[in-house]
């Protein structure tokens, strides 16, 4: 598998964001891509993109982030989208037992258009901070992530900014792009000189936490 | 705060009154369709009144409470703008307007104190309660161009005023409730907008909500008394439509809790109950998403139970189909959209398809990439893809001129786009070969951010659809019907062949299933679309040149 590279122009990477209705998909990327949170997003139709250039480890590519609608009947539109894409992102909301069960029929949408090898496929369990309401375990999200084969399995909460950055390092340090390369902070300067780039080598204020590597 | 401070110097006049009391004039019991027109022409004294003292309930929507010294006061406004006649098209004038305010200010300061900081807050957010400022639009943006076009608002409220009157109707103390027969002169008007403390009547007039509701007097309540005595909560949709209602509108205040409030706001649970009764009236459709932002708009302008049946009226008259759980209807429209770009936008049409697909009418049953981002301005009928005063005139015209105005609209962007799409195709060729996928993604993102910016909607309408001479306003609705009744039988065509076809191509080798697909292509592509109101010379000729050279290649 590798990005897309088109003559000087940047490598490209295609990344889907699937996953039940309010799981947190929107507020993923936005956290991601501006750092900010919102209790309420309006609800996807459809499909959404947006695209961002990223820094690490001196190397720069182009993430292009299709989010989706959650709610079942938007399923059939949605394959074509993954068809082609790198990475694909399946996220559950660990307070909702149900949009946990659902990860699978993602998941096997995912193979059927991708099959087992051409897609990192990452399962991610949202809204870890809501600890009172917990009704999917950590142990649980790895073991079903395991199951998945998934390669990258990881708890996030886009409210307190927690594991975000760190979900997209980690994504980033599995494309073919970084296989053989280690983690060399790139000049901050540099990278914060351009508004549409997110540094992700430098570490940040955030507190990271890595679930499994499995 | 700097920034809202110099606005007031700026624009004090035209900016303050608009964006008066909301949040605080909600009524607390249902309906709660808040009241646009104290609002509107901008009273700052019934800003006062309506702090001081809440609106009763009332079961009509909220629009009547004129009174008779704010009539005074739009004279006045009126009188200013009389002599701007039928050329709305140029900026208008830009004469300041008298501030109509003292006359009625007349409260104790303290009072006055409390209801200026509430102002404050209040001018971040229109006259519906929408946020002014999105990621595409900033305060300063909006502000501006709200002092022009406010004027504009007044100007053709005058102008429906005289309409009524001339039609012997009456504004029934500023909430009309019967409107002239159709005509071009009305239609003319719709398209300019409706006077929005109007709107939510004009539209249910227009739709023929009221037959609709007379023959089914008293169903909306009693499908919501049946669910009080029984199965609440194990609803099959009442768990997607719950998880939606907080992110319908969470920029508008309506919609949003204030941070005292221990009760969700009445727009909520209005909300809640039309969307769980539709889902219980409608089990076809059940909930779609989508369908919160119809609501949710409707609610802004009708009561519950007007909103209910609207959007009954919209998801089985505009939009048949496009919401069911298989969304086919979604699918048809799209096709239908398709047809519409290869023939009126010829130029984006081959931007968008790759000559093999688009030879033959495959496009109609493997929609191209773009159509996932066309497919939500249908569904949530441009709610949240355009900013809000633009999606109000285009659903005036919804609802006055049918489904076919979708079609036109979307027409309409693409058109309006076609500059940054070509700026961006330039850039490409000259660099290097344009990669079909770059260009795919490029498109796709300039499709998706370019209704966003269209704050102004007349920058649809006088560029676009008030133009003669662009070939796709000859669009009418009939075409479109007949539009849709192809592609939808030349869909189910191909799901039969290929059923029928794929069993057998399954079991057999690549090179028959090739074959076979050929084959259902060529079957199904006998069949051209031809666009009937298109027969002026070179429409007509395509359209024949393709069936010449279909009989040809048999």
């Amino acid at each position: 598998m590798s990005g897309a590279r088109t003559g000087k122009s940047l490598t490209k990477y295609k990344i889907v964001f699937l996953g039940e209705q309010g799981v947190g998909k929107t507020s993923l990327i936005t956290r991601f891509m501006y750092d900010t949170f919102d209790d309420h997003y309006q609800a996807t139709i459809g499909i959404d993109f947006l695209s961002k250039t990223m820094y690490l480890d001196d190397k720069t590519i182009r993430l292009q982030l299709w989010d989706t609608a959650g709610q079942e009947r938007f399923r059939s539109l949605i394959p074509s989208y993954i068809r082609d894409s790198h990475v694909a992102i399946v996220v559950y909301d660990v307070t909702n037992k149900k949009s946990f069960e659902y990860i699978d029929k993602w998941v096997e949408d995912v193979k059927n258009e991708r099959g087992e090898e051409n897609v990192i496929l990452c399962i991610v369990g949202n809204k870890n901070d809501l600890v009172d309401e917990r009704q999917v375990s950590t142990e649980e999200g790895e073991r079903k992530a395991q199951v998945l084969n998934a390669k990258i399995f990881i708890e996030t909460s886009t409210k307190a900014g927690f594991n975000v950055k760190n979900l997209f390092k980690r994504i980033a340090k599995s494309l073919p792009e970084f296989q053989n390369s280690t983690n060399v902070p790139l000049d901050n300067e540099n990278a914060q000189s351009k508004p549409d780039v997110i540094d992700i080598s430098t570490n940040s204020a955030e507190q990271e936490q890595s679930g499994c590597q499995c | 705060m700097s920034r809202s401070a110099s606005l007031l110097n700026s624009y004090g006049m035209h900016v303050r009154p608009m964006h008066s009391g909301h949040g605080v004039s909600l009524p607390k019991k249902s309906p709660s369709v808040p009241d646009l027109n104290r609002t509107y022409l901008g009273e700052n004294k019934s800003n006062v009144s309506m702090m001081s003292e809440p609106k009763p309930p009332n079961s009509k929507p909220s629009l009547v409470e004129s009174n008779s010294v704010e009539d005074a006061t739009d004279l006045s406004f009126i009188e200013l703008y009389e002599e701007a006649e039928e050329d709305e098209n140029g900026s208008g004038s830009t004469t300041p307007m008298t501030d109509p305010i003292p006359a009625a200010v007349s409260y104790s300061s303290e009072l006055e104190q409390t209801t200026n900081s509430i102002l404050k807050d209040l001018s971040h957010f229109d006259r519906y309660g929408f946020k002014k400022q999105s990621t595409y639009i900033t305060e300063n943006e909006y502000n501006s161009w709200w002092s022009e076009y406010s004027q504009y608002c007044i100007r053709r409220k005058r102008k429906w005023q005289d309409l009524l009157e001339k039609s012997g109707l009456s504004t029934n103390n500023d909430s009309p409730d019967r409107f002239p027969p159709k005509s071009e002169k009305l239609k003319r008007y719709v398209r300019k907008g409706i006077p929005a403390e109007w709107r939510g009547n004009a539209w249910w007039y227009f739709a023929r909500g009221q037959e609709k509701l007379n023959k089914n007097k008293g169903l909306y309540d009693k499908i919501l008394n049946n669910l009080n005595s029984s199965q609440n909560g194990q609803l099959r949709d009442s768990d997607v439509i719950e998880r939606d209602l907080n992110r319908t509108f969470p920029d508008n205040i309506h919609f949003q809790r204030k941070s005292d409030d221990t009760e969700e706001p009445l727009m909520i649970q209005s909300l809640r109950r039309v969307l769980i009764a539709f889902s219980i009236y409608n089990p076809k459709i059940g909930y779609c998403q989508s369908m919160n932002f119809l609501v949710g708009l409707l609610l802004l302008f009708l009561d519950e139970e007007k909103a209910f049946w609207m959007l009954v009226i919209i998801t089985s008259r505009y939009l048949p189909g496009v919401h069911n759980v298989n969304l086919e209807g979604v699918n048809i429209d799209q096709g239908v959209l398709m047809l519409c770009i290869k023939e009126y936008l010829p130029e984006f049409w081959h931007r968008i398809m790759p000559k093999q697909q688009a030879r033959n009418n495959e496009f109609l049953y493997k929609l191209p990439p773009l159509t996932l981002c066309t497919a939500s301005w249908f569904m949530s009928c441009f709610v949240g893809v355009v900013p809000i005063e633009t999606t109000l005139r285009i659903w005036d015209c919804l609802f006055y001129e049918e489904s076919h105005v979708l079609f036109k609209i979307s027409l309409s962007i693409i058109k309006l786009s076609e500059q940054e799409l070509s700026r961006h195709n330039h850039h490409n060729t000259r660099s290097r070969p344009p990669n079909k996928d770059d260009d795919d993604i490029e498109i796709f993102q300039i499709i998706q951010t370019f209704p966003k910016k269209l704050l102004n909607p007349n920058d649809i309408f006088d560029r676009v659809i008030f133009k003669r001479r662009i070939s796709f306003n000859n669009l009418n609705q009939e075409e479109i019907d007949r539009c849709r009744k192809y592609v939808t039988s030349q869909r189910l065509k191909h799901k039969n062949y290929t059923e029928l076809v794929g069993d057998k191509a399954a079991s057999s080798s690549n090179r028959d299933s090739k074959m076979a697909s050929d084959l259902i292509n060529d079957a199904l592509s006998s069949e051209v679309y031809g666009f009937k109101k298109s027969l002026t010379g070179v429409h007509w000729n395509n359209s024949i040149k393709e069936k010449v050279r279909q009989i040809r290649r048999r």
